[in-house]
């Protein structure tokens, strides 16, 4: 006979062991602990039975994996942590004696992160060993960057030391540097909470959500200590990635910083870009620093604004052009960039390529050069611009230092930001107007002549779409048209704003809208037909109105009550033209087209009766578990595409409204 | 002097009383008490002053009022006995001042009441003079106690007092009365005259002249010199060096000098080389200030390099969950989104009122038409501290997102069209019986339809007319439960079932053909003549034969009834095998011999059952082999027929077995329970069922398969319907059977809980027969 199974000791009562347990098993204190869990990358799992892994366990209990915490018993960080609990117990006696100095000895040795930013260990290991590969860093990095940024605008109080502040900071904007050198920013998106970015780095995708340049307000109860252990963790990581990125294409890490200039505001423009070598070197100059390569000799500058003034002369759209096209000449990188295989002889098959070299993000804003007004958010769009290939970017001085012109009036500026209304005041008056805060004295609304003027999300819809948006439509003070979100993927039958309305209707909402037009349609003839009595008319339109609104609700449930409904309807209509001794035909013709359009729509409903019944038949073949998940599934589904229609119905009415 | 006087003063005082007492020779008593007195009243002043006073006072009686007198008056307003000191001092200061009074005694009366330090002259003009004492600017000299009377018209000047012949008050509000002043000459003159220390100053206290001592005068010099005001010899004096000074020739002790005088100290070269190993290697560093070193230690901690330099792709770990990456943004989160995003007032309300955490989305869109309009997000701070928590604090759970379309889910079902032809609408109803039909069955030629009914009889129908051909009424007591034709086509024989009798019948109509009729009559028959041939085996003695063969008698023979059967309990059921040479009855209620086998051709019941496990509901042959099947209440039980074994159990689940039904393929069989279940069976497969139907409310009564090769069955329910199905059940064995529901036909009326009765499919045709406890049966088609 075997031996006795006891309850307790095998199964899932061992593979589990609840907080409490591991944090007395790893002699620790909880936020120790949670420290330890947070930099592991260690979570709680949900057993499948919570019974059987613990009786006294209540809803609330978390569990982990025991080997999981066996594994974290090994972790050389618990001993810094011990090492930390000795010092502090050697601080308080020290306080306790009355022995000042000594206290701040010990203080002075002890690791602080909160105070100092930076903790005496290092985290290098515990990467290692959550992020194998750098692939794997890279797969993770979407919460990194999305905490690191919100750090890097967090005002700096007690719990967010100003040094970590600093050093997210430096962080992020080394990073944006990186992707301005690499160009592998792929997409961006202004939405309510920030602005997110996407970037393609090694093939991974990367998200990352940067707060508006605001004050940011802490609300409810938030517990910085625990954020501060992800940055602290997410600092070291960004560091290492930075390194191996910033190496990959052959710059130094870190790059060199001025303190000076970024004291200045230059943010970006504070970081000097080193090449390992020599031949790089040049290069990443000239892709941080467009100021120094413009800057120097006036007689440059005056034959280029020659050759500027004399193109726009010529023709105005042409110059860009040209210039762009110049500097693709000059540039004569090489491109590693896929090259498009096209069959020579006919007879071989077609292998399917990636289509992204189609357009290459280096080229979008390569040949322009921008003006940012100052009341337009300079950081990100000097970001986003640099990523997509701008080399000079020039901004009102009051945004900060690093600009390559802060000279609103630079004859080589091709394009504009500006996101101010157009003051209706200043309007005629040319001349410069005295009262303007800025260095420079340009009127409010002057324009200077051979320039776009666009309004910031110009450069964002330009750069999801991987093409130059006409400018027309984005001008200042233009009704902007709505700016979509590029990560959303269209999925059939999903509602989307992109695609007119009537191809996406289903059949019977077509036929609703066609009968609801029509109805209208009569109304407005019948207006034009005897202008004299409006107000009637306005009468039966309201009440056709109503009709309709009460039918589409009904409609389809039942179809021939309809039917009677419009036959009675038309008849009506008849005895009233009969009445008033016009012609019926009019309204024949509507009547004819409407009584189609019913059929139509009676027909549809009776396909959707079968359709229904056949389902239901179906079904009714389902096991029963299967039949919960499908209605499940339904459920969901019917969920969305209420919504998709709600958000049709909407969008039709303000059409309408539009035309009207 | 000065100590003189004021020694003079106290005991002046304290001797007030004895002055008092001894006016007459006051002058020298005074001084004869001086020296008595001055020990013993010298170190202290007042308190023993009282009790001398004490002391002295009992011998007189009046001398406390005096005494008291004396000291509120005896700084200020001089009495008797300071009058006279006075004169005493004046007499002693005359003696210095070479300045004679002639009439002082006289005017000691006169004065009395007055101050005394001054003396009346008369001055040049013949007018008063007032001469005062001089002050010796000794210690006390000063004192206010001591001091004449004294101006007390404050800050104001004495100019204005020049229209009077006074200059002021003194402390006891008495006028002080303007010194005489004389003409120019006679100042001249005093001016030749006054005494050394004349200053030509006029004191402004008192209006007197002021005179400075030699000693103030020289004070004055010193100040205004700016010297030190008291004249000393040498203020930097030499110090004079005691000890130094002088040098010791001896020593002190005679101890021979310590070791340590002139040895270098080990513990010392100890802590030396402590300092210099930690220098050395780098543990003590040299000092910075703390702001230089803060720098040096960050560029230090800085360490930048190659963390994935030999990385090595591991597998991942099979229980590792990555968190699940957050949502990319939709369109409503834009800043400008489509305006059809946009919530409306009502949607906007709702959301307001809903608690944060029964919203379905944590934001609502906005719009805003430019950039520089867009406010910061006031919960982002928040937001990624939730995600923060449910990185490290939620459970990860890998839940199989099944991200398919739901209706993959459902079955692939032939279409409607493909599944034709089936029973759709009633064609004919069959009235006639009277209470419920219990059984009804279409002959194999498919002309004509059997029923048996409550009322004893048996009917035939036409089965498309609907006309009754035939009739017989085999028992007028017990209800006829079941009829079923005979299936082959050679013949016409039909079998029915009345309480415990079974009945073999020939339903000769017209148009049963007379060859026809014959044959089936000549088939009935032969079983006589095999028994009249001794053939059968006979019965074991002493026990009752399982059924009892016998003619009906003349007036059933008459109609058509041929034979019929007696068997021990009540006969429910009748299945009839393919061959049309056996059938089975099925009486539930007989205990063993429930189940009985009869051939026809030989007249002979078998019971093959000895004991049977639960009460047996229904049985059949096998459409193509030697197997019997037998239901029980929950199980049904299949036997070899050659080899007289169990083969197969069986088990739908069920808890009452109604009826059940083989397909004519053979491998799948449907049950029907009372438990409202209709239950696939595919005998290959499974002893459980492939599929459970469970669509009527009501007992299901009755199963039966298309045995013309159509793939329908039906079911017969206690709620009046009877449902259609297409069960088609493919060639290869390896695909599963297809069961589609078609059709729910309703049109029996439910009469006292029981809906249809009994089911029958047309031989051919996908119609179908049921029979109803409404009294009619149907032909569905």
């Amino acid at each position: 006979m075997g031996k006795l199974k006891k309850k307790g000791q095998s199964g899932q009562a061992k593979n589990y062991i609840t907080r409490t347990q591991a944090v007395k098993k790893l002699q620790l204190s909880l936020p120790d602990f949670r420290k330890l869990c947070i930099w592991k990358g260690i979570y709680p799992r949900e057993p499948r039975s919570r019974k059987k892994v613990s009786r006294s366990a209540t809803a609330s209990t978390t569990f982990y994996y025991t080997k999981d915490i066996q594994y974290l018993l090994h972790e050389p960080l618990l001993q810094k942590f011990r090492d930390q609990k000795v010092l502090e117990k050697k601080i308080s006696r020290a306080l306790g004696r009355g022995d000042v100095g000594d206290a701040a000895r010990l203080e002075r040795n002890a690791a602080r992160p909160d105070k100092t930013g930076k903790p005496r260990y290092t985290l290098n290991h515990v990467i290692r060993e959550r992020y194998p590969t750098f692939i794997d860093a890279l797969r993770d990095l979407d919460d990194c960057l999305s905490m690191l940024f919100l750090f890097a605008n967090l005002p700096s109080t007690s719990a967010v030391p100003a040094k970590m502040i600093a050093r997210c900071e430096r962080l992020c904007l080394e990073f944006e540097h990186y992707l301005i050198t690499s160009h592998s920013l792929r997409k961006s998106f202004l939405s309510i909470k920030g602005i997110y970015y996407q970037a393609n780095i090694q093939g991974e995708d990367i998200l990352w959500l940067v707060p508006y340049k605001f004050n940011q307000r802490v609300v409810g109860d938030i517990d910085f200590r625990i954020m501060g252990t992800f940055v602290e963790f997410y600092m070291t990581l960004l560091g290492f990635v930075n390194y191996r990125l910033y190496t990959a294409v052959g710059l130094k890490y870190p790059p060199k910083f001025d303190q000076l200039k970024d004291d200045q505001g230059a943010e970006l423009g504070a970081f000097a870009l080193e090449g390992v070598n020599i031949a790089t070197n040049d290069d990443t100059k000239a892709i941080t620093s467009g100021e120094v390569e413009h800057g120097p000799d006036p007689k440059v500058q005056a034959e280029v604004d020659k050759i500027v003034q004399q193109l726009r002369v010529e023709s105005d759209d042409k110059a860009a052009e040209e210039s762009s096209a110049d500097d693709v000449e000059g540039e004569e990188k090489p491109s590693d960039a896929i090259d498009k295989f096209e069959p020579v002889a006919p007879g071989g098959d077609v292998l399917p390529q990636p289509s992204y070299s189609s357009s290459d993000p280096a080229q979008l804003f390569s040949g322009l050069t921008f003006f940012l007004s100052r009341e337009t958010p300079r950081q990100s769009l000097e970001f986003i611009l640099r990523a997509f290939g701008c080399k000079r970017i020039g901004w009102d001085s009051v945004l900060g230092e690093g600009s390559f012109t802060t000279d609103e009036s630079d004859p080589s500026i091709t394009h504009q930001i500006v996101d101010r209304p157009v003051v209706q005041a200043a309007m005629s008056e040319e001349g410069d107007g005295e009262d303007n805060q800025t260095s420079q004295k340009v009127g409010p609304n002057h324009r200077y002549p051979g320039r776009v003027y666009v309004q910031p999300q110009w450069v964002w819809d330009s750069v999801n779409d991987e093409e130059l948006k006409s400018p027309e439509v984005y001008g200042p003070g233009a009704a902007l048209p709505p700016h979509l979100s590029p990560f959303v993927k269209p999925t059939q039958g999903q509602y989307d704003p992109t695609i007119p309305l009537e191809e996406q209707q289903s059949e019977g909402e077509a036929i609703d809208a066609q009968l609801e037009d029509a109805n209208e349609e009569a109304g407005e003839e019948s207006e034009v037909e005897n202008d004299m009595d409006v107000a009637s008319d306005e009468d039966e339109e309201e009440e056709d109105e109503e009709e309709f609104g009460g039918v589409s609700g009904s409609e389809e449930e039942e179809g021939s009550e309809d039917e009677e409904e419009s036959a009675t309807l038309q008849r009506q209509r008849e005895l009233e033209a009969e009445i008033s001794g016009k012609s019926v035909k009019g309204d024949k013709k509507v009547d004819a087209k409407t009584k189609a359009k019913l059929e139509a729509k009676k027909a549809l409903e009776r396909k959707k009766k079968a359709e229904a019944e056949d389902l239901e038949r179906a079904k009714g073949m389902l096991s029963k578990k299967k039949r919960k998940l499908f209605e499940q599934m339904q459920y969901t589904n019917n969920k969305k595409s209420a919504e998709d229609l709600k958000l049709r119905q909407k969008r039709r009415r303000l059409e309408k409204e539009k035309k009207v | 002097m000065g100590s003189k006087l004021t020694d003079k003063k106290r005991k002046s005082r304290d001797s007030d009383p004895e002055s008092d007492d001894e006016l007459a020779n006051g002058l020298f008593d005074g001084i004869l008490s001086q020296s008595e007195d001055e020990e013993a009243y010298l170190p202290s002043d007042d308190g023993d002053e009282d009790d001398v006073d004490d002391s002295e006072s009992e011998g007189t009686g009046a001398s406390g009022d005096e005494d008291e007198e004396d000291d509120i008056l005896s700084d200020d307003i001089p009495s008797d006995v300071d009058s006279e000191e006075a004169i005493n001092r004046l007499v002693k200061q005359q003696g210095e001042l070479e300045i004679t009074e002639p009439g002082v005694d006289p005017k000691r009366g006169e004065d009395d009441g007055e101050e005394k330090n001054y003396r009346v002259e008369k001055d040049a003009n013949g007018g008063e003079r007032y001469v005062y004492d001089e002050i010796d600017p000794v210690y006390d000299s000063d004192d206010s106690d001591a001091k004449g009377p004294v101006n007390t018209i404050g800050d104001i000047p004495l100019s204005f007092y020049d229209s009077y012949p006074h200059i002021g008050y003194d402390i006891n509000g008495k006028k002080i009365m303007r010194p005489a002043t004389g003409d120019a000459l006679q100042s001249l003159l005093d001016s030749i005259e006054v005494p050394k220390g004349w200053t030509g100053l006029t004191d402004v206290d008192t209006g007197n002249p002021l005179n400075l001592t030699q000693d103030e005068l020289e004070l004055v010099r010193r100040v205004q010199m700016g010297l030190l005001p008291t004249d000393l010899q040498d203020p930097y004096p030499d110090t004079v060096e005691y000890f130094t000074s002088i040098e010791e020739k001896m020593p002190l002790s005679s101890a021979p000098e310590p070791k340590r005088r002139f040895l270098p100290s080990k513990n010392e070269a100890k802590q030396i080389m402590k300092l210099v190993r930690a220098i050395r290697e780098g543990r003590i560093l040299p000092y910075k200030p703390p702001e230089e070193r803060e720098r040096e230690e960050e560029e230090q901690e800085e360490v930048h390099f190659d963390l994935w330099q030999n990385e090595e792709p591991q597998a991942p770990n099979p229980m590792h969950i990555p968190a699940p990456k957050l949502a990319p943004p939709g369109y409503d989160l834009s800043y400008n989104p489509p305006e059809e995003y946009l919530p409306s007032k009502e949607e906007r309300e709702e959301w307001e009122n809903a608690d944060p955490e029964d919203r379905e989305k944590e934001y609502l869109p906005q719009k805003h038409n430019a950039l520089r309009k867009v406010p910061a997000w006031g919960s982002l701070v928040k937001e990624r501290f939730e995600r923060c928590m449910d990185l490290y604090l939620a459970p990860r759970i890998r839940k199989n997102r099944l991200n398919i379309d739901p209706n993959s889910l459902l079955p692939k079902l032939p279409s409607p069209s493909e599944l034709k032809p089936f029973p759709t609408a009633v064609q004919t109803i069959f009235r006639g019986h009277e209470g419920r039909v219990r059984s009804v069955s279409v002959d194999p030629t498919g002309v004509a339809l059997a029923t048996g009914g409550d009322d004893g009889t048996v009917r035939v129908w036409e089965l498309l007319t609907g006309r009754q051909v035939w009739s017989v009424r085999l028992n007028s007591e017990e209800p006829v439960n079941a009829v079923r034709w005979r299936p082959t086509k050679d013949a016409f024989v039909l079998a029915a079932a009345a309480g415990e009798d079974i009945f073999l019948m020939v339903p000769t109509h017209a148009s049963v053909t007379p060859a026809l009729d014959q044959a089936s009559r000549d088939i009935l028959a032969t079983g006589f003549g095999y028994a009249t041939n001794g053939q059968q085996p006979a019965a074991p003695v002493g026990k009752e034969p399982a059924a009892k063969w016998a003619r009906p008698g003349t007036k059933l023979e008459d109609e058509g009834v041929l034979i019929r059967i007696t068997v021990r309990s009540t006969v429910k059921v009748i299945n009839w095998h393919r061959r049309g040479d056996h059938f089975a009855t099925v009486s539930p209620t007989g205990q063993r011999s429930s189940v009985a086998i009869h051939t026809l051709s030989k007249h002979l019941t078998q019971i093959p059952f000895r004991k049977l496990s639960g009460l047996a509901q229904t049985a059949a042959f096998h459409p193509l082999r030697p197997l019997f099947f037998v239901a029980t209440q929950r199980t049904i039980r299949c036997y070899d027929l050659q080899k007289l074994e169990l083969v197969k159990v069986v088990q739908p689940g069920a808890k009452w077995i109604s009826s059940f039904d083989i397909h004519p393929g053979g491998d799948n069989l449907i049950v029907g329970s009372y438990d409202k279940r209709l239950l696939w069976h595919d005998l290959d497969l499974s002893n459980r069922p492939y599929k459970t139907m469970r669509f009527h409310g009501q007992a299901i009564r009755q199963v039966r398969y298309h045995r013309g090769g159509l793939p329908l069955f039906a079911d017969a329910s206690d709620d009046g319907s009877l449902q259609i199905f297409h069960g088609k059940v493919p060639n290869d064995q390896l695909e599963n059977p297809t069961i589609v529901p078609v059709k729910m036909l309703k049109g029996h009326k439910v009469v006292s809980k029981l809906g249809v009765l009994d089911i029958d499919w047309h031989p051919r045709e996908p119609w179908c027969v049921s029979a109803g406890a409404d009294g009619t049966a149907r032909l569905w088609m």
